[in-house]
């Protein structure tokens, strides 16, 4: 993959290009539709009930069917709406997701551009995400919406800090931003047991990110009136959750990758399965528990879910850093 | 033509033409959009150059000023307000004759400047530019670097104690 990156561009390889960008995006269009269903009965199991069992065998098709009634809904636009911006927030707000995959090692092989700073690269790109949110909530010409989109905007920010604080550790330990480094630097040990706070700190700090319980107030319709997507709706609001779960997929891979050992296998005994099998288990495992996660804790407060991120979860994640760097320094020989 | 040139003409046309359309909007929301896009473009820039580190801490850098910059721009604002710009036609012709100029010098200095060769190891370097950087910063500008942030903590400081004096008139 990294030496077509380097050729000129000649029609075979721009065909190339695109194709292994329509692979990656099937890949993730599946998982997505996936991802719902196995939420929607994974929740439903756990709240004694049966889930999704209608559509096609086991309800299998229910997402499909979902998605296909947003894709053929009326697209509404408020009269007095900002028409250019309105269009164009769904775009900002996906693209970033999407284009993050960019930089993801989910195998040794499979990966599409080795960045020296992927991890850098990552957390700069989801930036990009709020201004599409604050665009979104300020076009629809909606109060709710312009408050949602400022509620989503000051979480989304506030919680970005502690999750760019908490990998230093890790970045620390390996010595490289690289990803495909990062991975090989935790053939011994998982980076979960040496970086336990920063684990903790990334994992609550990432689920904010992706608005999810407990932190899903621009989410919550019920008491909030949702948020900066109130006047979204069918094929426009199909794409904001799209993002949504497209961040799940890239929060997972680098969770993955930076904590739980990527493609690697838990004993190096076990080597002959391959990689991509460790890779998909321990993905599966973080998008489980946000399933479980959502089915068990009830929605934060707002004020409460500020000062956790500025009073709980930075000081933790400076600590981490403190004692991370006194540790790997120590292991020089500096002191 | 290389993929370079292409992406270098796309990423130039966005720079340029985010920043036009910056001046022309009338309306703030609009203003800052085209700005991040500029913004954006230019850390494309960087990353064509092999500058992956400058490229994308320009991104996050920008990106969040700019999502700030759109939160005050909508909350101190009136929403329907438009910028009506001076429509004082001598004022702007005075302005074109002193832009017109300071292009000409512009473009007259850049393309007689001696450009020194491209470094060969670049490209290995390309790789491990953010430890290339931070040699540098730790070793050889080491100085400056902590001005820098002690003139940042001032400025955090400052803002604080001109909020608060605010806080305790009302």
């Amino acid at each position: 993959m990294s030496e077509l990156l380097q050729q000129a561009p000649s029609l075979g390889n721009t065909l190339w290009f695109i194709l292994a960008a329509v692979v990656l995006l099937v890949i993730l269009l599946g998982f997505v539709t996936y991802a719902i269903y196995f939420e929607r009965k994974v929740i439903g199991w756990m709240q004694l009930r049966i889930g999704p069992n209608r559509v096609g065998p086991l309800g299998l098709l229910q997402t499909v069917a979902d998605v296909t009634k947003l894709l053929i809904k009326e697209d509404t636009r408020p009269k007095n709406a900002d028409r250019a911006l309105f269009t164009l927030a769904p775009i900002l707000a996906y693209a970033p997701a999407f284009g993050v995959l960019a930089v993801m090692p989910f195998t040794e092989s499979i990966q599409f551009a080795d960045l020296g700073i992927g991890l850098l690269y990552y957390i700069a790109l989801s930036g990009i995400t709020v201004l599409g949110v604050i665009t979104a909530g300020w076009a629809s010409n909606n109060k709710y919406s312009l408050i949602g989109g400022l509620r989503s905007a000051a979480q989304m920010i506030s919680y970005e800090v502690p999750l760019v604080m908490s990998v230093v550790g890790v970045v620390l330990l390996t010595g490289s931003m690289n990803l495909r480094e990062i991975v090989e630097a935790q053939r011994d040990m998982w980076n979960i047991i040496p970086q336990f706070l920063g684990f903790a700190v990334f994992i609550i700090a990432a689920q904010a990110e992706l608005n999810r319980t407990p932190f899903d107030l621009p989410e919550a319709e019920s008491e909030l009136v949702s948020g900066y997507h109130v006047e979204y709706s069918g094929f426009r609001f199909a794409m904001f959750m799209l993002a949504e779960y497209v961040y799940m997929f890239g929060m997972a891979t680098l969770i993955t990758v930076l904590f739980l050992g990527g493609w690697l296998p838990i004993i190096p005994a076990l080597d002959f399965i391959p990689g991509i099998v460790w890779f998909v288990l321990k993905f599966s495992a973080y998008v489980f528990l946000q399933f479980w996660l959502r089915a068990t804790m009830p929605r934060m407060r707002a004020d409460t879910l500020m000062s956790f991120a500025w009073k709980v979860l930075l000081p933790v994640a400076l600590v981490n850093i403190l004692l991370t760097a006194v540790i790997v320094s120590y292991q020089q020989g500096m002191f | 033509m290389s993929g370079e040139f292409i992406a270098f003409f796309i990423l130039s046309l966005l720079t340029i033409g985010g920043a036009v359309f910056m001046i022309s909007f009338t309306r703030v929301v609009h203003m800052v959009i085209s700005l991040g896009i500029t913004f954006i473009s230019i850390a494309g820039h960087f990353v064509l150059l092999g500058a992956e580190f400058v490229g994308v801490s320009q991104i996050l850098v920008y990106s969040g000023a700019i999502s700030i910059l759109m939160l005050f721009g909508i909350m101190l604002t009136k929403h329907d307000a438009n910028d009506e710009g001076t429509g004082n036609t001598w004022k702007n012709r005075f302005v074109l004759v002193f832009v017109a100029a300071l292009f000409g010098l512009l473009f007259w200095g850049i393309q007689n400047a001696p450009w020194q060769a491209p470094a060969q190891q670049a490209a290995e370097q390309s790789m491990n530019n953010a430890k290339e950087i931070g040699i540098e910063v730790f070793t050889k500008y080491v100085i400056p670097f902590e001005l820098l942030s002690v003139l940042l903590l001032v400025c955090l400081v400052g803002a604080i104690i001109m909020a608060k004096k605010e806080g305790d008139q009302q």
